[in-house]
């Protein structure tokens, strides 16, 4: 038994390994291979009997037993899940190589790129004491996770299906990687985050129904104990499709169909569009032109919302910046309330961005898988020095300026924002002036130190249209704004639109 | 076993018969006959998902041509996989490419065709279809590919001409800038031409502008300071008004064309309207198919 099954593995791994070392490789596999058996779990069992000295040890979620002695030092992560959790349980150089999709957290752009289509030799070439993969891969190219396993790479397979196994799922990844600490001060502060939420949002006293749209094929929906189902709960929302079933066992997609859809058209305030994957939802014109789509509720008060599924899907720590999105879209006035900032003395650009985000009920930008493959000539999501990632204003900050709100800086060839900068006047009319598309007015204010201005020509529309006073018809450009100031220029503003 | 051969051999003798009998109704085995009173116009465009902007865009056009020829039969396809993907997966709307569209022609014996593209100028995706069209030539008895809107220096007068009734009155603080798609093709020049076409027909404050090709953004703002503008209205130069127009052009992204031109002091206009909305515009496309029709192929 054992010489037969010996040499079909030969034969196979022939066909992969040609090097010499591949050779010796193989000659010590087949050593090992002797002293142990055909099953499944030859990778483990070749590197010693279980006699507890291992200090990891726990079931893959393909049920493969993973067992090792220290936490891994070299990983690859082919899934874009795996490394942004890696990244943020604290790891960087451990991790040695990432998936071809995978572009948050930005440092992942540095890290070498494999891919799981083309061949396993460059991942063993890299030498990974771990590599990180999900069903989905092994499902898809089963023959290259084989080659790896035949190498003796340790390949793990992890993917929490329902938003209940997320917390074991990143246990796992933390036992493996030895950031159980880290790990678990996350996932409390990520629990507590989300019943703040909740305990906000359980006592909006008229709650908005929604309609969640998965696919725009086949006007798919979700299931209720996925994870963005779970969100719209969180969220303070009534899922308006409860009852959809999954299109397959174990789907978070569910279906549902126009008819249905149409039939709740008066009961649906809000239409959220997930986007981001293949065949994902629509946009907000693709969605109102649809036939009798103008009868939906959502459709006629201008409530059709798109989000990334990178954070309402997908099991990851931005999951909850889905959830307070959703909170924005639910409850707009509510939460996107400003009027708090009239307290402020100075505002910073910081709070400026926050500020004019949540006054246009901007959803906070979040990239795609092909963000990345395209040059741009203003800012780049995630390049600012002066914002990382893990600063609390960081999605207002970035999406006040792809928005166009808001200036950005270059510095000797690197990107700035200068967050704790003071706004001065002449800064906040330009902000004015691209938050809403003014005319100039027939009549024009005379102020007397428009030469001293910069932005003269956005500074005088701005105060033709009496959003900004001049003071004995000097504008002061480069004086610092209240917060005062600010909130009652953005009620002119939206008084004016 | 026996029955087995019986039962096969009855098979394969019915076969035969069908086969022969399929055989006697055509003139050549496997060759459509061709009906001499089949004639038909292909209308290529590139497409669009969004079927508001496809009815008074490629639709309108379609219809245009349906109307001047009524002997032909007008038919649709789109160049673009991605939307005839989309289409038949998300609307159930099946749309032909160039190839599916003409063999279709030659499976139903049409004699005559005119593959008129919808096309603005003789770039890369032009060229396409003249290659996948051109596979065809021999099938049909009449064979021609009509030009795109701006081939000819008539063509580019006639599209000024056919401008200026979607301009607005324009003071001299005020502007057009038209967006064109642009392209690494040498017919990239065309932008370049059709901005002279302007001026040389004394049409002022219009300026024509590109995503991906020369004369970009840039070279726009240039002319609307040189010309001191202050207020600058935005038209797509394209037939449809589709993602660039809505997001390239009057978007309100950071590096979108109406966010620009705001961050540079201009107040800023949109018209999102897509030149196949354009009468005067569908009526040149009519003129270009009628040449189509009309050319008798004298080569030399």
């Amino acid at each position: 038994m054992i010489v037969v099954c010996l040499y079909g593995r030969m034969i196979e791994m022939n066909i992969y390994h040609k090097s010499k070392r591949n050779i010796l490789i193989l000659l010590c596999l087949m050593v090992a291979l002797i002293f142990s058996s055909c099953s499944n779990t030859e990778i483990n069992k070749a590197q010693g009997e279980d006699d507890g000295s291992y200090k990891i040890a726990f079931t893959d979620d393909l049920g493969k037993e993973i067992r090792m002695k220290e936490p891994a030092q070299r990983i690859i992560s082919l899934y874009s899940a795996h490394t942004e959790n890696l990244f943020a349980i604290g790891l960087d150089e451990e991790i040695i190589g990432v998936g071809r999709q995978d572009i948050y957290p930005p440092q992942s752009l540095e890290k070498p790129v494999f891919d799981y289509r083309s061949d396993p030799e460059k991942v063993i070439a890299a030498k990974p004491d771990v590599v990180l993969i999900r069903p989905f891969i092994q499902r898809k190219v089963p023959d290259f996770v084989a080659v790896l396993e035949k190498a003796g790479i340790n390949v793990v397979t992890l993917y929490p299906e329902k938003f209940a196994e997320f917390d074991t799922y990143i246990q796992k990844l933390a036992l493996l990687t030895g950031k159980e600490e880290q790990a678990a001060n996350l996932l409390q502060d990520f629990h507590a985050g989300i019943d703040h939420i909740s305990e906000l949002t359980q006592n909006m006293t008229s709650k908005v129904q929604v309609y969640f749209e998965s696919s725009e094929n086949g006007y798919k929906t979700i299931t209720p104990d996925s994870m963005a189902a779970k969100a719209i709960e969180n969220a303070g929302g009534i899922n308006v499709a409860k009852n959809a079933q999954a299109v397959t066992k174990g789907s978070s997609i569910a279906a549902f169909g126009a008819e249905r859809i149409l039939e709740n058209g008066n009961d649906i305030d809000v239409f959220v569009s997930q986007r981001g994957a293949m065949n994902a939802g629509g946009n907000q014109h693709a969605i109102s032109i649809r036939p009798g789509f103008s009868a939906i509720k959502a459709v006629k008060n201008n409530r059709v919302y798109v989000i990334n599924e990178k954070i309402i899907s997908s099991p990851n720590f931005r999951y909850i910046k889905g959830i307070k999105e959703l909170t924005r879209m639910f409850y707009p006035e509510i939460v996107d309330d400003i009027t708090r900032f009239a307290a402020e003395d100075v505002v910073t650009r910081n709070q400026m961005a926050e500020i004019a985000v949540r006054y246009k009920h901007k959803e906070i930008f979040v990239p795609t898988s092909k963000y990345y493959k395209k040059q741009y000539k203003g800012h780049t999501y995630g390049m600012f020095k002066d914002v990382a990632v893990d600063h609390p204003n960081f999605d207002f900050i970035e999406t006040a300026v792809l928005s166009g709100y808001m200036e950005s800086y270059k510095e000797n060839g690197s990107e700035m924002f200068y967050p704790e900068q003071k706004i001065t006047r002449g800064e906040l009319a330009g902000i004015l002036f691209m938050l809403h598309d003014l005319k100039d007015t027939q009549k024009k204010v005379n102020i007397k130190d428009i030469n001293e201005v910069s932005n003269s020509r956005i500074v005088q529309i701005v105060v033709n249209n009496h959003l900004m006073q001049c003071d004995n018809g000097q504008f002061n450009p480069q004086q610092l704004v209240t917060g005062k100031e600010v909130v009652e220029a953005l009620n002119q503003l939206k008084v004016l639109n | 076993m026996k029955s087995k051969i019986t039962l096969l051999s009855l098979v394969l003798s019915l076969m035969l018969m069908v086969v022969s009998l399929v055989g006697c109704t055509q003139e050549t085995s496997g060759e459509v006959a061709k009906d001499p009173n089949q004639k038909g116009i292909l209308v290529v465009s590139f497409g669009t998902s969004y079927a508001d902007t496809r009815e008074v865009t490629i639709e309108a056009v379609e219809n245009e041509i349906k109307d001047a020829f009524k002997d032909y039969e007008t038919r649709r396809a789109f160049t673009s996989d991605i939307i005839i993907k989309k289409l038949k997966d998300r609307d159930g709307i099946e749309i032909d490419t160039v190839k599916q569209g003409l063999q279709k022609m030659k499976d139903d014996g049409f004699s005559e065709v005119i593959v008129q593209p919808l096309h603005v100028i003789n770039g890369a995706e032009y060229t396409d279809v003249v290659q996948i069209a051109s596979e065809f030539k021999s099938s049909f008895d009449k064979f021609n590919i009509g030009s795109p809107l701006l081939t000819s220096v008539e063509d580019y007068k006639a599209v000024v001409n056919a401008l200026k009734t979607q301009l607005p009155e324009l003071k001299d603080n005020e502007a057009v800038a038209f967006m064109g798609h642009g392209t690494h093709h040498p017919a990239n020049s065309a932008y370049a031409c059709f901005q002279y076409a302007l001026e040389d027909m004394d049409v002022k404050n219009v300026f024509m502008g590109t995503v991906e090709g020369y004369p970009d953004l840039d070279n726009v703002i240039e002319k609307l300071n040189d010309n001191h503008i202050e207020t600058v209205t935005l038209m797509p130069f394209m037939l449809v008004a589709g993602d660039h127009a809505n997001n390239d052009m009057a978007g309100d992204e950071e590096d979108a064309w109406k966010s620009i031109l705001k961050k540079n002091g201009f107040v800023v206009n949109t018209y999102i309207h897509g030149l196949g909305e354009n009468k005067a515009i569908q009526e040149l496309y009519v003129a270009h198919t009628k040449a189509a029709i009309e050319d008798n192929g004298e080569e030399e």
